[in-house]
């Protein structure tokens, strides 16, 4: 298992010096968990291993642009593995937003030394948060993360109420935003 | 003043990668604009690397590993992309925007609504996104929303029976027939991204629907 320091350290190794055995190690932890994550949206296994390898490949190119202030090694992958999805998957049914549209979005922001350690807490309590949920809203979020359905969709799919879909996922994210802002104060 | 946001579970559509392209934008500018939508969007990625990193693996075959190492010879590790300084473009446009906006972009003065308009190119066909241009203490017609409508203010702001919206803000079309007056102040401009053509229920807009029908307003 990689800690969240010990990832970034491989980034910043390929960001620094092309660092080959860092990718690897970012490889036999990564690329089997960015094929889980897109066969659980229904994916087959081969597709799924083609979004790892150009998810994993992206994360070469892309290695000096990381930031551990702005996010975790995890989060970052995560975002690269979503857009690759999207554009491997559903391509011509679903543009989307740009990864860079999307992260710069965070650019801009006070970024220091201390940035980095505060994102690596928060990236683990959310860790905590999550392990936490109840099982009702932990359904419906990795609904969402793993198949890239919206509410909409999901409250059909699940046979649910809209409304009860929509309060599920507030709960969810009220109880990650009162664990973060009350760590906070 | 208090602010509208855009409500958490459309924000969790945009971080899951749900979302079409037309809401992705409205969400990706709202979000460009508000530092509360922005952090509850960091900390949903945050979830998105944490469904990542605890929720299994997949079987990789060593073959694939090595297959992609010789395919690193061709891939150059790529300097880091300084944000690129304000790119062209007034100073009301939020970054997300401005890969929309192109040099034939205009504004075109539409005269039986009142206000100027500037389409914008979406890949898909499944919603349509305009900015919208009002000038203070201007209506749009009166309407009513068959599907979603995403509206971002981007400069001024303006009011309707469900509030007053100001720079930033984030509306999601209300089912109710609703008749948005721009504020005071600057010219009111707005990003529209509508699903389905809206019908006009005043009773000037009746007689407006087949210009709607033909994407004009």
């Amino acid at each position: 298992m990689l800690s969240v320091e010990e990832a970034a350290d491989l980034i910043a190794a390929i960001a620094a010096r092309q660092d080959r055995a860092a990718f690897e190690a970012l490889f036999r932890h990564y690329a089997p968990r960015v094929k889980a994550f897109v066969m659980r949206g229904g994916a087959d296994a081969e597709a799924a291993q083609e979004v790892a390898q150009e998810t994993l490949i992206m994360v070469w190119r892309k290695a000096a642009s990381f930031d551990p202030t702005r996010a975790s090694a995890s989060t970052w992958i995560f975002t690269i593995a979503r857009n690759k999805r999207i554009d491997l998957l559903r391509r011509g049914t679903r543009p989307q937003i740009e990864v860079e549209d999307w992260l710069s979005a965070f650019a801009g922001e006070a970024q220091d030394a201390d940035k980095s350690v505060e994102a690596e807490q928060t990236y683990i309590k959310v860790k905590a948060i999550l392990a936490d949920l109840p099982a009702d809203q932990l359904a419906v979020i990795r609904k969402a993360f793993f198949e890239d359905k919206t509410h909409t969709v999901i409250a059909e799919e699940m046979g649910l109420p809209l409304g009860t879909v929509k309060s599920r996922i507030r709960l969810a994210l009220g109880r990650l935003r009162e664990k973060i802002e009350k760590d906070e104060r | 003043m208090s602010r509208h946001r855009a409500p958490e579970e459309l924000l969790l559509d945009y971080a899951a990668g749900g979302l079409a392209e037309g809401p992705a934008l409205a969400v990706a500018v709202h979000v460009a604009l508000d530092a509360g939508a922005r952090r509850m969007v960091d900390r949903l990625g945050m979830l998105g690397g944490a469904l990542l990193d605890g929720e299994g693996e997949a079987v990789i075959g060593e073959a694939v590993l090595q297959q992609t190492l010789a395919r690193l010879d061709g891939v150059a590790v790529e300097a880091r992309t300084e944000r690129a300084p304000a790119a062209a473009g007034p100073a009301w446009t939020p970054e997300p925007l401005r890969r929309y906006l192109g040099t034939a972009s205009k504004w075109r003065h539409r005269r039986m609504g009142g206000f100027d308009e500037m389409p914008l190119r979406l890949h898909g066909d499944s919603h349509r996104a305009s900015l919208l241009r009002l000038e203070p203490g201007r209506g749009l017609p009166r309407h009513r929303h068959i599907g979603d409508e995403y509206t971002v203010v981007l400069q001024g702001g303006f009011t309707d029976t469900t509030g007053s919206y100001a720079t930033g803000d984030f509306c999601v079309g209300p089912d109710e027939i609703h008749e948005p007056i721009a504020d005071a102040g600057e010219p009111c401009i707005a990003l529209i991204v509508l699903a389905n053509p809206i019908v006009l229920t005043g009773p000037i807009g009746r007689y407006l629907n087949p210009l709607v029908r033909r994407g004009w307003l």
